[in-house]
């Protein structure tokens, strides 16, 4: 994967997570196969997302990148 | 053959770039009349979400966003092989092509405001108790002052409520200026005044930014996080028509759909 994409952005790991686990087009459907345990872990990441006042929490957390506020 | 779906491009044409998604397979386009689903093949569950899988998940709609509309997809689609994958294109194509139309040659901005609502309520009070000195040294009856201290709660709720309008407007002025669409939302928490995001022309992307350092300037003794360019994940409509195509409608699609244009994608791979 190529990091600088994400890298050359103002952006932080919190914001791709609202985006890509909670956004965008959802297709439902007996075609679609759903993994069971996303919903989960989801959830229990939806609990981190909900507040930016959180975010100063998560840093340092293994699973949070660097918060970049706007320069 | 399962098959993990990224995005919906306004293109039916192979993808020239090699692009690589998760568990480093390749992702191709399969193309459905003269749109596309972007796909790489995946053969187990993914184990969980970890920060890996997510950053592939967006980093292949990103590229996708230099050279396509994209209508991003939520993490962890993954359909039953491609004959699912096109009755799935089938069921959704107008409404896939309908936000494509809305989102060609725009980009996604999020900006948050953090405000000091401690501060900004200490200023409220401050200013009441300074207009209402006289009341407040009075020697109430316990029920009066119970009401009062209600009354005291409810116009400093109203007033802070009312400072939060004032700044979202102003701020959301020099926003909308450069913006085709908006989704603002107010108070989610006490400090986070302002969670909103944008729909922005790329031709205007400079003008959106000069108008938030603008706005960052005038405050700043506010926090703020302005994140973008992204895909329009936040500016999908799916109208509930979906899957309820006519069947004439869907016996005109399936007459657009070649075996050509189904076979692109698998001579990508």
């Amino acid at each position: 994967m190529d990091n600088a994409v994400t890298r050359s952005k103002d952006i932080t790991l919190l914001e791709i997570l609202d985006r890509v686990l909670d956004k965008g087009v959802v297709i439902s459907g007996d075609a679609v196969i759903s993994v069971a345990d996303v919903d989960l872990i989801y959830l229990g990441l939806k609990v981190l997302l909900s507040s930016v006042e959180t975010m100063e929490q998560l840093r340092g957390s293994p699973f949070v990148g660097p918060m970049q506020e706007a320069k | 053959m399962k098959l993990y779906l990224y995005g919906i491009i306004d293109s039916s044409d192979r993808i020239k770039d090699s692009i690589y998604g998760l568990e480093g397979a390749s992702v191709y386009n399969i193309p459905f009349c003269n749109i596309g689903a972007i796909v790489s093949e995946i053969n187990q569950p993914i184990q969980g979400v970890t920060k890996g899988t997510v950053l592939e998940h967006e980093a292949v709609t990103e590229k996708l966003m230099a050279n396509f509309a994209v209508l991003p997809v939520r993490f962890q689609t993954i359909i039953d092989g491609r004959d699912n994958l096109l009755s799935v294109m089938q069921s959704y194509y107008k409404d896939f092509r309908d936000n494509l139309d809305r989102v060609r040659n725009k980009v996604e901005f999020g900006i948050k405001v953090i405000w000091p609502s401690d501060k900004i309520k200490e200023q409220i009070i401050n200013t009441y108790k300074e207009g209402n000195k006289k009341v407040l040294i009075s020697s109430d009856s316990p029920n009066k002052r119970f009401i009062r201290k209600k009354f005291e709660r409810y116009v400093i709720n109203e007033e802070f409520q009312k400072r939060a309008n004032k700044y979202i407007k102003v701020m959301d002025i020099f926003f909308s200026k450069f913006a085709a669409e908006k989704k603002t939302e107010k108070l989610k928490t006490e400090n986070l005044l302002m969670d909103a995001v944008y729909l922005v022309e790329k031709d205007k992307e400079r003008n959106f930014r000069e108008a938030f350092e603008h706005v960052k300037s005038a405050r700043p003794d506010f926090k703020y996080l302005f994140s973008g360019p992204w895909p329009a994940y936040n500016f999908v409509v799916l109208s509930k028509k979906s899957g309820l195509l006519r069947d004439s409608e869907q016996a005109d699609l399936l007459d657009k759909v070649t075996q050509d244009q189904i076979l692109v994608g698998a001579d990508s791979i």
